[in-house]
C-alpha cells in the first residue's frame, strides 16, 4: 500500500505539494497515514512493549509480595529476619541429632549375630546376700524410711529435641507433675537422658537402665518405671506397698487377657514396680535377649506377633517380650502381681473426659476409675511429629490432665486453675495472718501420714 | 467499526483514551501491589495470608465456625469436619488455639495501694510452736543440714522459641540430679500467682507463699530456669550462714559503696524461712506492680545505680538499692558471698570447661569448678536474647554435659565429649557393684546420711509400730553407736534456729 502511495505521487504533477488545498491537505493526510502505516506499526510495537514491561513488573512485585521480600525489607526486618534464619539453622543443626563423634560412630555398626546371646552385664547370683550386707554397714542410708519402703522413680526422654516444640513442653510438664507427686510422697527422681546401651535402644533403654540403678543403690527398695507420657493425676494415692511384701514385680493388666487371650495389651510396661533383688537381676535377664536392635529385634518382633493376640507386625518391644516371656515361663508369675484395682497404669481415652464429673462426685486418694491414679497418653506420641491420635484431642487431654493434677497440689496454696484448659490460676482461698492453720488441713503430706502402709 | 459511528478522529482519540486508561490501570494496580508488599509483610502478614484471612471470613459468612474454638468449647472428641482438627501431625498444630480461660481476670481497684499479703508479724513463734508440734517434719535433716526447698519456674505456656522448652527440660532435669545428691526437694512453679507482679517479679509472692506454707523448710533457695549446677559434688557449707538470713553473690563494695546494680545477683539466693524474711519481702516487694509504679521506679533506680541502664524496675536492682538505702535494718543479716559461684556468670566459665577437667576436681564451687553456671542475657525461652543464639545453645549444652559428667560418673559413664549427647563407658561392668567406689562419693554421701536413732528407747517415730521399725533399722548397742558417732563426727540434737 505504501507502494501505491508513493507511486501515486509520482504520477501526480511534477509540483510537489506543497499547496494547502484540501486536496492536497488531504492527500497529505491520507499519505501520511499510509506512511505512518509503518509508524503506526512502531507505535502498536512500542505500546505493547510497554505494557509487557508493565506487565512484567506487577507480577515480580506479586511474587515478590507472597515469597517475601529481600533487600527491599527494611532494616528491623531484615535483623529480625537473619536472626530467625540463624536460629532455625541451629535448631535444625540441634535436631538433626548430629553428634562430631558422628564419623566413628558410623565406622563400626556391628550388629548382634542373631546365634550370640545378648548380655546386660555380668552376671550376679548373689545379690540378695550383698544387698542385706550392705545395709546392715550402711545404716545410715537405710531401705525403709519413716515406716515406707524406699522408692526411686525412674523416667527419661530422648537426649535431643523433640520433632516438635509441643513435645518438649509436654515433658516438662510431665516431669513437673513427677517431681510435684513425689516431693509429696518422699520419693526420689532420676531422669534419665542417656542411652547406657546403644544396642537396647528406643523403649528398650528402660532395661539397662533400671539393672545398672538397682546396683548402684542398694538403699533403694522399689524401683519404679514411669515413663515420659504418664501423668499423675491422684496426688493424694500412696502404692499400698503393704501388698506387695511377697511380690517382686506389680504391674497393671488383667490375667484373663494374659492368660487365657495372650493379648499384646494384657500388661502395660508404662508403669511398673520392681523390687531391687536377685530375682528382678535375673528377670531383667531373661527379658532382655529379645531387644537388641537389628535382626534379632526384627525376627523376634515376627514370633511376638505370631504368638500374641492382636499384636500388629513391628519389631519386638518390651511390653509384648515381657507378656510372651510370662505366658511361656509361667514359674515367674509366682512373683508378679498383676494389680489392676487402681489405676496404676489408665488408658488415658476412658478418662480424661471425665474429669469434671470426677471433681463433682469424688475425691482425690481413690486412684481407681473414680480418681485415676495415673493416666498415661499411650499412642499420643507428642514427642514425635505424628501420634495414632488426633494431635487436637491428644493435647488438649494431657492439658486437662495436667491441671487437674495442679489443681490438687495448688490447692495447698489457695488456688486453682480457671478451667481444666487455662494455664492461668484463680484465688480459692484469702490470705490470712494465720496460715498455718491452712497447711495443717491442707498439706497432703500431713493425711498421708495418718494412713498406716 | 468505531469509525463509522464516530468518525475516524473521535474513534483515534477513543483508542488513545482507552490505551492511555489500561495504562493508568496497571499503573494503579502496580501501586496498590507495591505499597501492599511493602507494608504488609511488615504488620499485616504476607498476601497469602490477607487470602487465607478473607477465605476465612467468607466460610464464616457461610455459617462454618472455625473448628479449634467449636471443638475446646464443646470439650468433645474429634469427628470434626476439617482436616485441621484431626490432623496427626503435631507440626500443624497451633498450640496457642489450645488454651482457654474459662474465667476473666479479676478486675483491681486501681487506688488500692499494692500488697502482697496481709502482714504477719509473729512468724517465728507461730512457725516454733509448729515445729514442735510436728516433730515428723523436722526442719533440721541432721546437725549441720537444714532441710532445703529449691524453687524454679517458667511459663505454663510453650516457649516462643521452638528449642526452649528442651533446655528448661534439661535445666530441670539437672536441678533434679543435684537435689537428688543433696537431699534438697524442689518447687517447680508454672502458676503466675500475682498478676501485678509479673516476669522477674513473680519469684516474690511465690516465695512468700512457700515460706508460709512450708513452716518445715528452713532455707528457700531460688533458682532461675537458666542456672546450672556445674559442680554436683559442691555442698553449700551451711554453718557459715548459721546467723543470716539471706545469702546472695555479690560484693559488699560493688552494693553498699559503688551501688552497683549487678552488684549482687538475685538468680540464686538463700532465703531463711523466719519473720525477717517476711519483713524483706514486704519491703522488697513495692517496685514491683507492673505499671506506672514500676516504670517510675525503674527511672529512680537507674538513677541512683551505678550503670543500671534505662528500663523498668527489676528485683536485682530494687534489691541493691533496698540495702544500699537501709543498710543499718539489713545488711547484718545479710551475706554476700563469693568465695564460691552460687551465681557463675557464663560468660567467663564455659569456655574453661575443659581447662578445668584437666586441672581440678569437683567439689571446689569456685572459679576452679564453679557451683552454678548461670546464663544470664541468653533467654532460650524467648525469641531474642542479648548474646547470639548459637553460642547461647552450644554452651549451654556443654555446661549441662559438664555437670551430667559427674552424674553419670556414678554410674560408669560419661559424655564422648562436652559437646556430644552420646555416652561412653568409663569402667566395664562387674559382678561385684558394691565394692566399686564412686569417685566423687555422690552415690551415698555424708550429708545425705539419716540420723540414726538411739536404741532401744526412746527412737520410734510416732506412727511406726516397733516390727516396722525394727525392721527397717538394725539396733546398734550404745558402744558401737558412739563409735559411729566418733567417726563421722556427726551429733544428734534437733535445734530450732530463729
Amino acid at each position: 500500500m505504501g507502494q501505491d502511495g508513493f507511486t501515486a505521487q509520482k504520477r501526480g504533477s511534477s509540483t510537489l505539494p506543497t499547496s494547502t488545498a484540501p486536496n492536497g491537505g488531504s492527500r497529505s493526510s491520507r499519505s501520511l497515514l499510509r506512511g505512518g502505516g509503518g509508524n503506526r506499526q512502531i507505535h502498536k510495537t512500542l505500546n505493547n512493549i510497554k505494557i509487557t514491561i508493565l506487565c512484567g513488573l506487577v507480577t515480580i512485585l506479586v511474587l515478590r509480595g507472597t515469597i517475601g521480600f529481600g533487600s527491599l525489607s527494611s532494616d528491623n526486618d531484615l535483623e529480625n529476619q537473619a536472626i530467625i534464619e540463624e536460629t532455625n539453622r541451629i535448631l535444625a543443626e540441634i535436631r538433626s541429632d548430629k553428634d562430631p563423634d558422628d564419623p566413628e560412630e558410623n565406622l563400626d555398626q556391628t550388629t548382634i549375630n542373631l546365634n550370640d546371646t545378648y548380655s546386660l552385664g555380668a552376671k550376679i547370683s548373689n545379690w540378695d546376700e550383698e544387698r542385706s550386707l550392705w545395709l546392715s554397714r550402711n545404716q545410715d542410708f537405710p531401705n525403709i524410711v519413716n515406716g515406707k519402703a524406699r522408692i526411686l522413680l525412674v523416667t527419661g526422654s530422648p537426649p535431643s529435641p523433640c520433632d516438635n516444640a509441643i513435645g518438649d513442653h509436654y515433658l516438662l510438664k510431665s516431669i513437673k507433675n513427677k517431681i510435684d507427686y513425689c516431693r509429696i510422697h518422699g520419693i526420689e527422681i532420676v531422669y534419665n537422658m542417656a542411652h547406657l546401651d546403644k544396642e537396647l535402644a528406643g523403649y528398650w533403654a528402660k532395661l539397662p537402665l533400671i539393672r545398672r540403678l538397682m546396683l548402684s543403690h542398694p538403699e533403694v527398695e522399689w524401683i519404679w518405671w514411669m515413663d515420659s507420657d504418664a501423668l499423675f493425676t491422684d496426688m493424694v494415692f500412696e502404692i499400698p506397698l503393704s501388698k506387695y511384701k511377697d511380690h517382686n514385680m506389680v504391674i497393671h493388666g488383667y490375667p484373663d487377657l494374659l492368660f487365657n487371650q495372650k493379648s499384646w495389651i494384657a500388661l502395660n510396661t508404662g508403669s511398673f514396680l520392681f523390687r531391687n533383688c536377685q530375682w528382678s537381676l535375673d528377670l531383667l535377664d531373661e527379658w532382655a535377649p529379645m531387644g537388641p536392635k537389628g535382626p534379632v529385634r526384627e525376627e523376634a518382633g515376627k514370633i511376638l506377633t505370631a504368638n500374641l493376640k492382636g499384636r500388629p507386625a513391628f519389631e519386638a518391644d518390651d511390653q509384648s517380650a515381657l507378656i510372651y516371656l510370662l505366658i511361656t515361663k509361667t514359674e515367674w508369675m509366682k512373683k508378679v502381681f498383676v494389680e489392676n484395682s487402681y489405676f496404676l497404669h489408665g488408658y488415658w481415652a476412658g478418662l480424661v473426659d471425665r474429669y469434671e464429673e470426677m471433681m463433682e462426685k469424688y475425691h482425690p486418694g481413690l486412684g481407681d476409675e473414680r480418681w485415676p491414679f495415673v493416666t498415661h497418653f499411650v499412642g499420643c506420641k507428642p514427642c514425635g511429629s505424628y501420634g495414632d491420635y488426633p494431635v487436637q484431642r491428644c493435647l488438649s487431654s494431657m492439658e486437662r490432665a495436667f491441671n487437674f493434677a495442679d489443681n490438687q497440689v495448688l490447692k495447698l496454696y489457695g488456688f486453682r486453675h480457671r478451667g481444666l484448659l487455662s494455664p492461668k490460676i484463680k484465688r480459692i482461698r484469702n490470705e490470712t495472718v494465720t496460715p498455718l492453720e491452712n497447711v495443717d488441713q491442707f498439706d497432703i503430706r500431713h493425711s498421708a501420714q495418718g494412713t498406716s502402709n | 467499526m468505531l469509525d463509522r459511528i464516530l468518525g475516524t478522529r473521535r474513534t483515534r482519540q477513543f483508542q488513545r483514551i482507552i490505551r492511555n486508561g489500561k495504562i493508568t490501570l496497571f499503573c494503579l494496580v502496580l501501586t496498590i501491589v507495591v505499597l501492599r508488599g511493602n507494608l504488609g509483610a511488615g504488620k499485616f502478614g504476607t498476601p497469602e495470608q490477607d487470602f487465607k484471612e478473607i477465605r476465612e471470613t467468607f466460610y464464616q459468612y457461610r455459617g462454618k465456625r472455625s473448628e479449634p474454638r467449636r471443638v475446646l468449647e464443646e470439650l468433645q472428641t474429634t469427628t470434626e469436619q476439617t482436616a485441621s482438627s484431626t490432623t496427626n501431625n503435631y507440626a500443624e498444630f497451633d498450640i496457642n488455639k489450645l488454651f482457654v480461660d474459662e474465667e476473666d481476670d479479676v478486675k483491681k481497684n486501681p487506688n488500692e495501694p499494692y500488697s502482697i499479703g496481709p502482714k504477719i508479724s509473729d512468724w517465728d513463734e507461730q512457725r516454733g510452736e509448729w515445729l514442735k508440734q510436728n516433730p515428723t517434719f523436722p526442719n533440721f535433716l541432721n546437725a549441720n543440714k537444714p532441710r532445703v526447698l529449691l524453687v524454679t519456674g517458667s511459663s505454663p505456656k510453650p516457649c516462643e522459641n521452638p528449642v526452649g522448652d528442651h533446655y528448661l527440660l534439661k535445666s530441670i532435669k539437672n536441678k533434679i540430679d543435684y537435689c537428688r545428691v543433696h537431699g534438697i526437694e524442689i518447687f517447680y512453679n508454672m502458676a503466675l500467682l500475682d498478676a501485678e507482679m509479673a516476669g522477674f517479679w513473680a519469684k516474690l509472692p511465690l516465695i512468700r507463699k512457700l515460706l508460709l506454707s512450708h513452716p518445715e523448710v528452713e532455707f528457700l533457695w531460688w533458682m532461675d530456669s537458666d542456672a546450672m549446677f556445674t559442680d554436683m559434688a559442691f555442698e553449700v557449707p551451711w554453718e557459715r550462714y548459721k546467723d543470716k538470713n539471706l545469702v546472695l553473690h555479690g560484693w559488699n563494695e560493688m552494693v553498699y559503696d559503688q551501688k552497683n546494680w549487678i552488684g549482687l545477683n538475685t538468680g540464686s539466693f538463700l532465703l531463711r524461712n523466719c519473720q525477717w524474711s517476711l519483713d524483706l519481702i514486704d519491703a522488697w516487694a513495692p517496685m514491683g506492680p507492673k505499671g506506672k509504679v514500676r516504670d517510675e521506679a525503674g527511672k529512680i533506680l537507674t538513677r541512683e545505680l551505678k550503670d543500671r541502664p534505662v528500663f523498668e524496675a527489676d528485683d536485682q536492682s530494687a534489691m541493691v538499692w533496698l540495702l544500699a538505702s537501709q543498710k543499718e535494718k539489713w545488711a547484718s543479716k545479710v551475706y554476700l558471698e563469693n568465695h564460691y559461684y552460687l551465681h557463675g556468670y557464663w560468660g567467663i566459665l564455659v569456655d574453661r570447661y575443659e581447662e578445668m577437667i584437666a586441672s581440678y576436681h569437683p567439689g571446689l564451687g569456685d572459679h576452679r569448678w564453679p557451683l552454678v553456671t548461670h546464663f544470664v542475657g541468653c533467654k532460650p525461652c524467648g525469641k531474642f536474647g542479648d548474646y547470639p543464639v548459637e553460642r547461647c545453645l552450644k554452651q549451654m549444652d556443654r555446661a549441662f554435659n559438664f555437670g551430667d559428667n559427674q552424674i553419670l560418673q556414678m554410674y560408669g559413664f560419661t559424655h564422648k565429649s562436652l559437646a556430644s549427647r552420646r555416652v561412653k563407658r568409663t569402667r566395664n561392668d562387674t559382678n561385684n557393684p558394691l565394692e566399686v567406689k564412686d569417685e566423687l562419693g555422690l552415690l551415698h554421701p555424708a550429708y545425705k546420711a539419716m540420723k540414726v536413732p538411739d536404741c532401744p528407747d526412746g527412737c520410734l517415730e510416732p506412727g511406726t509400730s516397733p516390727e516396722k521399725w525394727r525392721r527397717g533399722f538394725r539396733c546398734t548397742t550404745r558402744r558401737v553407736q558412739k563409735k559411729k558417732i566418733r567417726e563421722h563426727g556427726a551429733h544428734e540434737s534437733t535445734q530450732l534456729r530463729s
